[in-house]
């Protein structure tokens, strides 16, 4: 019944190698999720109409189905078509994809919140469509979305301990490991509550420093 | 015949695995609302010592992952309290309490929405204070509150699944045990998720009109 966190410290290296993957894993598929959510965004608010509903269709269900069935879906489905890869590629993929719509909506709404006015400036200086969305709407639509996707970032970083039920060893799966070995589960998962808890603090720090680097020329934050 | 085959028994199996996944769901989210809305209430008083700590623990159960908190229940708290806790017992305890966690946030922005004017006029009228509470604040946050709330509920449905991993039958404990025995992942997997995706999609449209009539009072009613 006593509280013992010293029988942590000789785990404390093989914690933060679980530690230094699940980074890893969720700097992988915060790029997967962003090209994929852009890609997507771009479609949600193009002016064909079949992009726009199969864009809606990939986010709606990739936001009703839990993400654990999505993973499962993956790593057992994909060998069966002889797509063999390993299980953290397979995690990676599921998260990006899983990832992907919600980031696409946190762009959507970016790109939606452009005044019309911008838009029409743009056209009427003859630039073409192509420039106006590179060069205009996409840099604004990106820094007023750093925010809501920082968000999907911090859900990311707490999603990716799924993984470590399809045998990749991040954070939760050399905790389960260390749990096994030391037969005291308490202290390991609550110190590893307060480990995801510190981690996803600082990416929420890094954000709102990386939010305001970004839209320093702009009106001061209403706040 | 043999084990492999889908057999008619198979969709008793689904469906029993969805009731388990949305009696939990129902249990848990009613036994959340309540405990995070008490929360909210213990805020709103500004109770000393009570109100930091609840502040804290639904940060903390706010920014880890619920598959951590699983663990930490389902293994840590048999060790450490020598207790016994079955695996619906720990899926019941933790969902509520992360559903508590989040609800209180809901909550307390809800309640924070009603301005201290009219508190204070209700006040002067000679309401009690559990009158105002009932009357004035609970019948205008419930109004703001529902549509976070709806958002809230969709998301904590599919966080059920992850109930599966410490081995309580629900629905996703049941598509793993169909595909390690039919070895069809493709077809059990997209079954299931077409199950969660029709259960999140009822979610919502419920929310939906409970929302619509919540808010019916400060609709638009035509000229």
């Amino acid at each position: 019944m006593r509280l013992d966190l010293s029988i942590l410290v000789p785990y404390v290296g093989f914690l933060a190698q679980g530690a230094l993957l699940t980074v890893w894993i969720c700097a992988l598929s915060l790029i997967g999720s962003f090209v994929l959510g852009a890609v997507v965004a771009i479609a949600r608010t193009s002016s064909s109409k079949l992009a726009r509903r199969l864009a809606f269709a990939y986010v709606d269900l990739f936001r009703n189905i839990p993400f654990i069935v999505q993973l499962f879906f993956f790593y057992y489905g994909l060998p069966e078509i002889g797509i063999y890869i390993d299980a953290l590629t397979t995690g990676v993929v599921a998260l990006s994809i899983a990832g992907g719509a919600y980031a696409s909506d946190a762009i959507r709404a970016g790109i939606l919140a452009i005044d019309n006015g911008i838009l029409e400036a743009a056209e009427v200086s003859g630039l073409s469509k192509r420039v106006v969305f590179t060069h205009i709407v996409l840099p604004i639509a990106l820094r007023t979305s750093v925010r809501p996707l920082g968000s999907v970032l911090i859900n990311m970083v707490l999603t990716s301990s799924i993984l470590s039920t399809i045998t990749v060893n991040e954070l939760t799966g050399q905790a389960k490991i260390v749990a096994s070995d030391t037969f005291r589960p308490f202290e390991v998962y609550a110190a590893l509550l307060i480990v995801y808890a510190a981690l996803t603090w600082l990416v929420s720090i890094g954000i709102g420093m990386l939010h305001r680097r970004l839209n320093r020329d702009m009106q001061p934050d209403v706040r | 015949m043999r084990y492999a085959d889908f057999t008619p028994y198979d969709l008793v199996l689904l469906l029993q695995g969805l009731g388990v996944t949305v009696g939990l769901f129902l249990a848990t989210s009613l036994i959340g609302i309540l405990v995070g809305t008490a929360w909210a209430i213990v805020r709103f008083y500004r109770v000393p010592v009570l109100t930091p700590a609840i502040t804290f623990l639904a940060e903390l159960l706010k920014n880890s992952p619920v598959l951590v908190q699983l663990f930490l229940v389902f293994f840590g708290f048999p060790a450490f309290f020598h207790l016994n806790v079955t695996p619906v017992e720990a899926a019941t305890i933790t969902l509520s309490a992360n559903t508590a966690a989040f609800v209180y946030v809901i909550a307390v922005a809800a309640i924070e929405s009603v301005g201290r004017d009219q508190i204070e006029a209700a006040r002067v009228f000679g309401l009690t204070r559990w009158q105002v509470l009932r009357h004035i604040i609970g019948a205008q946050a419930a109004a703001f509150s529902a549509g976070p709330l709806v958002a809230l509920m969709v998301n904590q449905l599919q966080v059920t699944s992850l109930i599966s991993v410490i081995g309580v039958m629900d629905l996703a404990k049941i598509g793993a045990n169909l595909n390690m025995r039919t070895l069809k992942p493709f077809i059990v997997w997209t079954v299931v998720g077409i199950l969660y995706y029709l259960a999140a999609k009822l979610v919502a449209t419920i929310g939906a009109r409970v929302e619509n009539h919540l808010r019916s009072h400060s609709a638009f009613r035509g000229l």
